[in-house]
């Protein structure tokens, strides 16, 4: 039924919060599409072995940020237009992990001069790369 | 005219709490064992619809809090309504809505299943035979063995089975699986979950298993010498501490020291050398920026969450705070 969602109650992450992401990463990953229904929250609180009010609490925040509504009659189902959003909001954890990357290669005792070079060495291979199989 | 007063206020209390979807509503409750307090000052709110953990050390209180619930036990100041209903005035309401598994389970020994489902129908006024035998398929239970033959696990999973013969609104569980091997207690576990609360159903249960809590329940209360000392959503509490490690340059000097160590939310504060540890409960991030901010910025400065279990460890202990 949806087999993509895992959750792991020893993690320090709130179950709900994994639930959260767990449907984004579906959405972005093309594994829900808008128009799709998600289970009722009965069906998946049977299927996980989780609290209901975990799962309740998990489609409410993600209908607060317009991922999905639910509608009488149909369930709960996933909106469209949630590319730029999930996009955005990918992009910002990517810049987030760089972030750390540079705080961590400083911690390692890399100098700003080195990792600069590094990044620069591995901008011109990705995008030489890109360039040629473009030309191809 | 006093008795149809205290009537009418009765409905409008239970009607209150189906509005405010509040399952059980304890206000201050104090229960004494003879000149001894065994419960404090409690209060605590369960949602409809909640799987609520009730956590405490061998004689915290767990026992005598729930049987002041059931109506077992008056209080001895302060008030208790289950499902809206006053615990001592309405106890026959209670009895009929809610359903009650004790850690002993004290079933008649010398029954079978099937002898035993018949004095429940009797004594029960909506009674779902299919619902239990349904329970008793899952769990394997033999028809036409006596209980006294049963093992523990056996007993607590019958117990479960036919608490659930009435269709409770609430269920109210003593230490339920203590005594089942881990197979058993998945089964039980998943069954309160996918059969009860899937439904709506609101299930309140003590248990001293950790890991159960953590699978199952989505609030938890920390009862300690018969007060509650933690009560907040399950999910809350996994993010709710951190252990900070900081390792120094050089040993910092004992003023600093001293300043980390009364920093609001900081307990558990070690320090070895040049390294610190310490938890801390609340803002994190003021904590570590406050840190770097100082002359003696640590070298290295690591944020780890403590785990839901050793929170509750704590908090079970009386620390906390």
């Amino acid at each position: 039924m949806a087999i993509w969602l895992h959750v792991s109650t020893r993690s320090n992450v709130p179950i709900y919060v994994q639930l959260i992401e767990q449907i984004q990463h579906a959405l972005e990953v093309g594994t829900l599409s808008p128009g799709d229904t998600l289970p009722s929250v009965r069906e998946l609180a049977s299927e996980l072995s989780i609290a209901p009010n975990t799962i309740v609490k998990a489609y409410n925040e993600l209908q607060r940020m317009g991922f999905i509504e639910s509608r009488a009659g149909k369930g709960t189902v996933v909106l469209g237009k949630v590319e730029e959003t999930v996009r955005a909001r990918q992009q910002e954890a990517l810049l987030e992990n760089l972030r750390t990357l540079v705080h961590d290669a400083s911690e390692l005792g890399l100098s700003a001069e080195a990792l600069q070079a590094h990044f620069e060495e591995a901008m011109k291979q990705f995008f030489t790369k890109r360039q040629q199989r473009g030309k191809l | 005219m006093n008795d149809n007063t205290l009537r009418m206020q009765s409905r409008n209390t239970s009607a209150q709490a189906l509005i405010s979807n509040i399952a059980i509503e304890i206000e201050n409750l104090t229960v004494n064992y003879g000149k001894n307090p065994v419960i404090k000052g409690l209060s605590l709110e369960v949602p409809v619809g909640s799987i609520y953990g009730f956590l405490g050390a061998n004689g915290a209180g767990k026992t005598t809090t729930i049987k002041t619930l059931l109506g077992f036990r008056p209080p001895n100041s302060g008030r208790a309504r289950v499902l809206g209903y006053d615990v001592v005035s309405q106890q026959r309401e209670i009895c009929r809505r809610v359903s009650y598994v004790s850690e002993t389970n004290s079933l008649y020994e010398y029954l079978t299943i099937s002898q035993l489902c018949h004095l429940c129908r009797d004594m029960q006024q909506h009674w779902n035979q299919e619902i239990v035998n349904r329970y008793i398929h899952t769990f394997e239970l033999p028809l036409n063995k006596r209980v006294k033959y049963f093992s523990k696990g056996m007993k607590s999973q019958l117990a479960l089975c036919l608490a659930l013969g009435n269709d409770p609104d609430l269920l109210i569980l003593d230490e339920p699986t203590t005594g089942l091997d881990p197979v058993a207690r998945q089964v039980f576990l998943t069954t309160l979950v996918s059969d009860v609360a899937a439904a709506g159903k609101t299930i309140f249960f003590s248990s001293h298993i950790l890991s159960e809590v953590e699978a199952i329940a989505d609030h938890v209360a920390v009862l300690h010498h018969g007060s509650i000392v933690l009560n907040d959503e399950v999910d809350n509490l996994r993010e709710m501490q951190k252990v900070l490690h900081l390792t120094y340059v050089e040993q910092p000097p004992a003023e600093e020291l001293e300043r980390l160590r009364r920093w609001p939310g900081v307990h558990l504060f070690e320090q070895e050398g040049r390294t610190v540890r310490l938890r801390i409960e609340g803002d994190v991030d003021a904590l570590t920026k406050s840190i770097q901010a100082r002359p003696y910025e640590p070298r290295n400065l690591e944020v780890v969450s403590v785990q839901l279990e050793d929170l509750l460890i704590e908090y079970i202990k009386g620390g906390g705070k």
